[in-house]
């Protein structure tokens, strides 16, 4: 795995948890609503968030249940766990930190 | 609950992998309809939007597999696939996982057994608490540990600190009489902070108190649980009951919990009861009881050893005549009840160690064969897209799985084994009760499985991944690579090396054995029935009552039809050694210290030395004329002559004996003849010097009767059961047995073990035979079409043969040289258990190794001879 994806793995992560923030969703959902947010970040394929939303219920950020999506078909649902909200705040916190220290060597040049 | 919920995540992927799949491909599918309607509703064409849906999703599969390794619990997964796919491939090929598991089932089941009784006898400790405390204190004399006498065993209770305590016992033996049949019972006199010491309490009534041992005290007891079982029929009400004990009535005041079993063989404790010639400062000579301490706190077993050495030192100053050079010993209570044992306990643990590798350089050696001939299936799956490692696991896993197969195999043989070591080891094994198969039985057999496992698996394991898909593509269907043949090879040489090792040391063991069980003990075993009797000290008071017993019990034998001899004495050969006393010898200067004549000491009747067939080579036998009345006279053995009367003519001079422990072992007289040596107390013991005084003389209480017969022993036996009874009804007879049992008893130990490490040997030689028949039948099987072109071109059978024949014995060959080296280096373990054969002896460096050639041999023609058979025009034609 190279560095890009290192980072892209990182930043997929808080995505997701900060989409189901909002609410549960299935797989194509969290999709087109990050994609609506920022189609770079999945230009590598919509499939790379799947690996990504195992990995995150594998660590018990995130739950999943089999449900009915509102075009009445049978879906799986992810859905924040209390773990997973406290993760999301302290990712948002170290990807604060972490762009304001970009941006302000950025700004520094 | 976090944990929780990933714990059932990861039970549901074992219990139901095929419902996580396809929930995954569900999800996946789900998302690629979702995408292609949208984009179906965004104005792509209906069979292009699938098509587009997919290549935004990008590759499904990788995606699938990425997703698998991100849900955790792959190694699981995959150990489960290499698992079950490893049952299915050792399935296929069932001659080669039963020999493999039967293979590893022999070595893991010899090794936990042995294992076991190693555990229970060296590991285990006693079952007493803080048994590390516990020592033995003993007497040295001239280098070998020897019993304690009443006085010095008094002055180091008096002088040594190092101990919070330190009892005295002895074993004897005590008639009970007055319940039932009368018994001869195995008793131990104690003194009374016996049990204190051990830190062992009676499971009922109480233990002795101090003073009880005096010789004064009321007699008391403490029964065994086993006696009070058998006899007793576990009554607790025995307890406060009177018994009769050699006629005296002694009160049942305990019953001991059952794991004491010291000493062992007995059944109750009775008090020492030690009178005053006893412990008077001149039987300092008479060394009978055993000593057993508990160190105090602050005691090391270094403190005490040098604290009973300087009270050692300090009595052979006060009592030079007896204790003059006179060492101590102390050793923990554990390592002087096995030491005899460990030796050759740990010579068979080593032999089990070779078999378990030979077992495992066997499958080793097998696997690789398996790995060879499945080179096309690993090449497939190396296209396929497995990795080294992934392959490497997959062999290891089959490696695994066979160990885990053998090694349940193997566990039931153990369980089976240990029960058969148990019941047929000789009663000496101490500690034997404590053998059975436990926790840490069972984690020795895992860890050695587990083990073999991995050694047998890993040779194999890098083997089959070793190389490259290019070089297996390459090699075709038949690439063999030539690596793994030369490994066989190699293993093969091994394990050929290793059973040489093993059935050298046997055959030395075996031929040691065979020469022991022909030594002459110097008197004629055969045909000869022995008993034993001891009379009542109440009815039988004084020795003229013990003699007109003597003589009416040996003349009623001897009238028994076909009864040629009939004699008695105190004490039998190889049975019950005998005393060791030292003595004087008339007109000389006394000598003191080591260097003071000492003999073994016999009493015996006339007819004794014919029954027993120990010759008369000087001078004159026991008559009947000398009895009570008569000057007293003496017998000596052919050692006793030559090592005091070296250079002249014993007969007429006169002896002494020492201060004995009761006056009727004391006596003297004059030499009146000379007779043959005869081996006290081990076929492998020297004779040592011995004298004889006539019974008559000197009666005892104690007597065995040996009866020489033309019919069987069983048949005289019982004779002479009705005739004691018929003397007196009220007389136990015990030790009832013939003399060949009893030389055969005296090597029993020994014979155990030899034919313990002879089957090991004898099996590790079966699985050697096993390997080199693997590899020549593979290497036949490999070579078929070139040994039919061979046969086809005008090559004689015999010459093809002759042919691979060289093959399997240049690797036997090379095996037996490298195991005679080792064995030359290693069977220099062996010296002390070898008698009279040499560690290096010629003829079983000769015999093993033509011995392995033969088996080889045998090995290396069955497969041939199965191939030759066979039509070459049908092996030429034989694809592959």
């Amino acid at each position: 795995m190279d560095a890009r994806a290192d980072l892209l793995q990182g930043t997929l992560d808080l995505l997701i948890l900060k989409t189901l923030a909002l609410g549960a969703l299935h797989g194509w959902g969290i999709a087109k609503r990050i994609g609506q947010l920022s189609s770079d970040v999945l230009r590598v394929g919509q499939g790379s968030l799947y690996p990504a939303l195992y990995r995150l219920e594998d660590r018990g950020w995130i739950d999943a249940e089999w449900g009915i999506s509102p075009e009445g078909r049978k879906a799986k649902f992810y859905r924040l766990t209390a773990e997973g909200r406290r993760q999301l705040g302290a990712e948002t916190e170290t990807w604060r930190v972490f762009s304001l220290a970009v941006n302000h060597v950025l700004r520094a040049t | 609950m976090r944990w929780l919920s990933k714990l059932r995540r990861r039970v549901r992927l074992i219990v139901d992998r095929k419902g996580v799949e396809r929930e995954m491909r569900d999800e996946m599918r789900f998302h690629l309809e979702m995408e292609a309607e949208e984009l179906t509703r965004f104005g792509a064409a209906e069979s292009e939007a699938l098509r587009l849906a997919r290549r935004r999703f990008g590759g499904v599969a990788r995606f699938e597999d990425e997703a698998r390794d991100a849900r955790g619990g792959r190694w699981l997964e995959q150990l489960r696939q290499d698992t079950r796919y490893a049952m299915r491939v050792l399935g296929r090929g069932r001659g080669f996982a039963a020999v493999a598991m039967l293979t590893l089932a022999l070595g893991v089941g010899a090794n936990t057994a042995i294992f076991s009784v190693v555990r229970g006898v060296l590991l285990r400790a006693l079952p007493y608490p803080e048994p590390e405390r516990l020592v033995a204190v003993q007497s040295v004399i001239r280098g070998s540990p020897t019993a304690v006498s009443p006085p010095d065993f008094l002055d180091w209770r008096a002088q040594a600190k190092s101990f919070a305590g330190i009892a005295a016992y002895f074993l004897s033996t005590t008639n009970l009489t007055g319940t039932g049949e009368p018994e001869r019972l195995t008793q131990a006199r104690v003194s009374a902070n016996f049990f204190d010491v051990l830190g062992i309490r009676p499971a009922r009534g109480r233990g002795f108190l101090a003073g009880e041992d005096a010789q004064t005290a009321p007699r008391v007891a403490v029964l065994s649980d086993g006696l009070w079982r058998r006899r007793f029929g576990a009554d607790p009400s025995v307890v406060g009951r009177t018994i009769r004990l050699d006629d005296f009535p002694t009160t049942v005041i305990g019953i001991a919990p059952p794991e004491l079993k010291l000493p062992v063989g007995v059944d109750l404790w009775l008090t020492t009861r030690f009178d005053a010639r006893d412990v008077d400062p001149r039987a300092r000579g008479a060394r009978w009881i055993e000593v057993v301490g508990r160190l105090s706190s602050t005691a090391t077993l270094a403190g005490a050893r040098a604290e009973v050495s300087a009270i050692a030192e300090r009595l052979a100053l006060v009592d030079p005549r007896h204790d003059g050079g006179v060492t101590s010993r102390v050793a923990t209570l554990q390592e002087d009840l096995v030491g005899g044992v460990r030796t050759p306990l740990l010579i068979l643990l080593g032999a089990v160690g070779f078999v378990m590798l030979i077992a495992c350089v066997n499958v080793a050696s097998l696997s690789l064969g398996r790995t060879a001939a499945r080179e096309t299936e690993l090449t497939v799956r190396v296209a396929l897209g497995a990795g080294r490692g992934r392959i490497a696991r997959q062999i290891l896993t089959e490696s695994l799985v066979l160990a885990a197969g053998g090694g349940i195999a193997g566990l039931a043989l153990a369980v089976l084994g240990t029960r058969a070591l148990v019941a047929l080891a000789p009663g000496e094994l101490p500690l034997v009760h404590a053998v059975h198969v436990d926790g840490a039985v069972l984690s020795f057999s895992l860890a050695v499985t587990l083990l073999s496992g991995i050694v047998f698996g890993v040779v194999p394991a890098l083997q089959g991944s070793r190389q490259g898909i290019e070089a297996r593509l390459r090699a075709g269907s038949r690439g063999v690579s030539l690596g793994s043949g030369r490994l066989r090879r190699m293993l093969v040489v091994t394990e050929v090396a290793l059973a040489m090792t093993l059935l050298a040391g046997a055959g030395l063991l075996v031929r040691s054995l065979t020469r022991l069980a022909a030594v002459d003990p110097g008197f004629r075993p055969d045909h000869l029935a022995t008993f034993s009797v001891t009379l009542s000290p109440v009815r039988y008071p004084d020795a003229a009552r013990q003699e007109q017993f003597a003589h009416e019990l040996e003349t009623r034998l001897e009238r028994l039809p076909a009864v040629t001899a009939a004699g008695i004495s105190f004490g039998l050969p190889l049975a019950n050694g005998g005393f060791g006393f030292t003595f004087t010898i008339g007109g000389r200067p006394e000598v003191s210290g080591p260097d003071e004549p000492r003999a073994q000491v016999r009493i015996a009747t006339p007819d004794f030395f014919r029954a027993m067939g120990i010759p008369l080579v000087r001078g004159r036998g026991f008559t009947a004329r000398d009895d009570e009345t008569a000057p007293r006279v003496i017998l000596i053995s052919e050692a006793a002559a030559r090592r005091y009367w070296p250079n002249e003519d014993p007969i007429g001079q006169t002896l002494q004996t020492g201060w004995g422990r009761d006056e009727t072992h004391r006596f003297g007289g004059t030499i009146i003849g000379v007779v043959g040596d005869v081996r006290q107390f081990s076929l492998a013991m020297a004779p040592l010097p011995e004298i004889y005084g006539p019974l008559a003389q000197r009666p005892l209480d104690e007597m065995s009767v040996v009866i020489h017969s033309t019919t069987t022993t069983s048949t005289v036996l019982a004779a002479a059961r009705a005739i004691v009874r018929e003397l007196d009804a009220e007389l136990p007879v015990y030790d009832v047995r013939s003399y060949d049992e009893i030389v055969r008893e005296s090597i029993a130990e020994r014979r155990f073990y030899v034919t313990l490490l002879a089957m090991f040997a004898g099996l590790a030689l079966v699985l050697a035979a096993i390997g080199i028949y693997g590899v020549i039948a593979y290497s036949v099987q490999q070579r078929r079409r070139e040994l039919g072109i061979r046969i086809a071109l005008g090559a004689t059978r015999e010459r093809v043969i002759g042919l691979v024949m060289r093959q399997g014995m240049t690797l036997t060959i090379a095996g037996a040289a490298i195991g005679l080296g080792v064995a030359g280096l290693l069977t220099r373990v062996l010296r002390g258990q070898l008698y009279e054969v040499s560690a290096t002896d010629p003829l079983t460096f000769l015999l093993v190794p033509a011995i392995l050639l033969v088996v080889a041999a045998v090995a290396c023609i069955v497969p041939l001879r199965r191939a030759i058979a066979v039509d070459p025009a049908t092996t030429i034609r034989a694809e592959s």
